[in-house]
């Protein structure tokens, strides 16, 4: 054992290391940008998250425990908005996973047209959030939107699609899943592209069914990839601003406030810094779940 | 060991203690010549000073003085314009560093009273009570109090807009009706105009209900906090102001449920709606040909009567900051914008009108700018102005909350406004006491 690790592969793992660190060191300048831009200020939320900072008020701050974070657990807005959050989530993954594998095994199909295809559907994706929250804002325009115009070619009544919670909600969400859909189709395309074909010629030889060429061999090849996704997008989720920002600032009232905009209202509207930080905390540690099984699921997909 | 191969080995050796010394002279005669032209460059020696203004047509007219402030009196004048969701926060955080970054500073009056507590804001009423040029006089005692708090004057009014009512004449004259005098009348009116195929009337359902709920509990005889800082949104007259507010969605346009204040006017000059109350700062666009498509239709009159004779003031206010470097020319750069002699060139470049006298009773003005005589306002009615409270943006926000609930049918009235008299106690108890 002691012959074995003292051989020639523990000999070429000095060796790479040796050889990695003058690359190493040109990694330094990143680490320091990392710690000074998301390090030092993650700690100093943390930090105020146990002092009372309020904006408007020239006092100065002291050191009040974990009270913040009482409050904030207490307060029904936290759990009405983190509920809120869960909603977008959920709905918003069972619209865009599933029409993003879709469109991807369109895609794939290489059929004729598909360059100018895929080119198209990407499109979306290089907008930007409030530019696209701006013109959707306007087609879902009760009085001017082209939404309820083309309601009124059918003699159907007018709908006031960001005037209730739920219709709200299912804008956010087609805004969202407008954007975000062929970002999943590029990726699971990736994934069916690595797919060896001779797997699905053997299936065919089996005899199989493309039904069952799709639950038994496609589906359980691009799992890792979908679970990637999935931990993406639930992250984006629950980051979810600008374009909720722009489409309804939260409302009607607070129908459509995430944890994210409300964590931004105590902050920036009632101007306390330290119940906001507090909140971030809280949003940081439902996260951390995620940011692991996405590790998880990303060396899967290695 | 990676070694640089361009390092000239004789550099080290030519750093010697003579080199050293000169060096070291070199940086302390600069450290000293920048001290002295730091001093130098201090803004009361130089006559400079830093206006920060919030994107707005007061914020451009005032801007086009500048070069004729800037040659009458050889003060440069530094611009730094900071949009509105994020000005007042730069602002306080200013104030609390009291780095003295600005020497003018506009902000909203909603946020007199945080800085008022901040003792952000320099009292003017020493340079008003010498001022001939701005002559405070000319304003009404209520105007003249718009920018007091504590019984000082923490900042000058940079547009008078109260909240009044808007009609279409067109529309009117056709249906014989008159602008209302009462809300029933309002509502009445709203209905004949719905029933002729035009929408009766607009005001913002959307996220800035809190406007016109406050303004109409207000009309309808409530309050919404009493002098001990208790809320009081669900007495009767809240009640029934709330009742109002909602009856309005059924003489309304679809779109107004969602509407925020902006939307609302672009609405009404746009489409075919009888009348619609909001601030008279909007007037701009009834001037702006892209916006009002109804030119020559639109008529203004005063905000309908409840069961209190009330007026909703607001508008900017602008004023020197406590740690303003060089408050003299500030004041000088205020007086001369928002003098007595400049005020006619001020409301022509743009800006909302402000209250003065002089403004709203000249008859060419108001021939051109008939919404002026709403700026008059009557001794006998109550101004009402934003509540004058830090804790304001969430009292708002849990008051936008529950009106909402209870125009979306979810709650009804009684129990939300319970539901949000209990909600606020602890938000005012938050409010630090003066």
């Amino acid at each position: 054992m002691v012959t074995k690790l003292s051989g020639p592969r523990a000999t070429s793992k000095r060796s790479k290391g040796k050889n990695l660190r003058p690359v190493a060191h040109f990694t330094v300048p990143t680490w320091i940008f990392l710690f000074l831009t998301i390090l030092i200020p993650f700690i100093y939320g943390i930090y105020i998250s146990f002092l009372n900072i309020n904006l408007a008020s020239f006092l100065p701050a002291s050191f009040i425990g974990f009270d913040n974070y009482l409050n904030v657990l207490r307060a029904p807005e936290t759990w009405s908005t983190f509920q809120i959050t869960l909603v977008i989530t959920v709905f918003g993954l069972l619209v865009q996973i599933p029409l993003g594998i879709i469109l991807a095994l369109a895609l794939h199909e290489n059929l004729r047209g598909t360059k100018i295809f895929r080119s198209i559907l990407i499109t979306p994706m290089l907008l930007t959030p409030v530019a696209v929250g701006l013109t959707y804002r306007f087609m879902f325009d009760t009085d001017l939107g082209v939404l309820n115009w083309m309601l009124g070619l059918l003699n159907i009544e007018k709908v006031n699609w960001l005037g209730s919670q739920t219709s709200a909600l299912f804008a956010i969400i087609i805004v969202d899943s407008w954007q975000s859909i062929p970002f999943v189709m590029l990726l699971v395309l990736a994934a069916l592209t690595a797919i060896s074909p001779s797997l699905y010629e053997a299936a065919r030889v089996d005899g199989a069914s493309s039904s069952q060429i799709f639950r038994n061999l496609t589906l359980p090849l691009i799992t890792p990839t979908l679970l990637v996704i999935t931990m993406i997008k639930i992250m984006d989720f629950l980051k979810l601003f600008d374009t909720l920002f722009i489409l309804t600032r939260g409302g009607p009232g607070n129908a459509t406030t995430t944890l994210g905009l409300w964590t931004y209202k105590t902050g920036f509207i009632f101007l306390e810094l330290s119940r906001a930080a507090a909140l971030g905390v809280i949003v940081a540690i439902i996260s951390l779940p995620v940011y692991f099984l996405w590790r998880k699921a990303s060396k899967g997909v290695r | 060991m990676w070694e640089n191969p361009h390092m000239d080995m004789k550099g080290p050796a030519v750093l010697n203690s003579k080199t050293i010394r000169s060096f070291a002279g070199l940086v302390t005669a600069s450290l000293l010549l920048a001290a002295c032209s730091s001093g130098g460059s201090d803004s009361e020696a130089s006559g400079e000073i830093n206006v920060f203004l919030i994107p707005s047509p007061s914020s451009t007219a005032i801007q086009s003085f500048i070069p004729d402030f800037e040659k009458e009196t050889g003060i440069k004048v530094n611009v730094s314009e900071t949009p509105y969701g994020e000005a007042h926060q730069k602002q306080l955080l200013s104030y609390q560093q009291k780095a003295g970054a600005y020497d003018v500073a506009q902000f909203d009056n909603s946020f007199l009273m945080p800085f008022c507590q901040a003792k952000a804001m320099k009292p003017l009423d020493e340079y008003l009570s010498e001022s001939s040029e701005y002559d405070i006089a000319d304003f009404s005692q209520s105007q003249q109090d718009y920018g007091k708090c504590n019984g000082e004057t923490l900042g000058l009014t940079l547009s008078t807009e109260p909240m009044i009512q808007w009609y279409r004449t067109d529309i009117y004259e056709k249906l014989g009706l008159k602008p209302a005098t009462t809300w029933d009348e309002y509502y009445e009116n709203a209905k004949k105009v719905q029933a002729s195929g035009a929408e009766g009337q607009i005001v913002g359902f959307g996220p800035n209900v809190s406007w016109w709920w406050m303004t109409l509990v207000w009309s309808f005889g409530g309050s919404l906090y009493d002098d001990n800082l208790n809320p009081t949104v669900n007495t009767k007259e809240a009640i029934a102001a709330t009742d109002y507010l909602k009856k309005l969605i059924s003489v309304s346009p679809k779109g107004a449920l969602t509407a925020n204040s902006d939307e609302v006017t672009s609405k009404f000059l746009g489409e075919n709606i009888g009348a619609m109350i909001n601030y008279s700062g909007y007037y701009g666009s009834v001037l702006d040909k892209t916006i009002n498509k109804n030119e020559g239709k639109i008529g203004t009159a005063p905000l309908p009567v409840g069961a209190a004779d009330i007026t909703h003031l607001a508008g900017w206010n602008i004023g020197v900051p406590a740690d303003a470097k060089n408050p003299t020319a500030a004041w000088k750069f205020l007086e001369y914008v928002l003098g007595k002699t400049n005020a006619k060139r001020y409301l022509e470049s743009g800006a909302a009108a402000i209250g003065r006298k002089s403004i709203t009773t000249d008859s060419d003005l108001l021939a051109k700018f008939p919404y002026l005589a709403q700026l008059e306002i009557p001794a006998s009615s109550r101004v009402e102005r934003y509540p004058q409270i830090a804790v304001w943006p969430e009292f708002e926000v849990a008051a936008i909350e529950a009106v909402t609930q209870v125009l979306a049918g979810k709650q009804k009235t009684q129990p939300a406004l319970d539901t949000l008299n209990e909600k606020l106690k602890p938000i005012l108890a938050k409010e630090p006491k003066s």
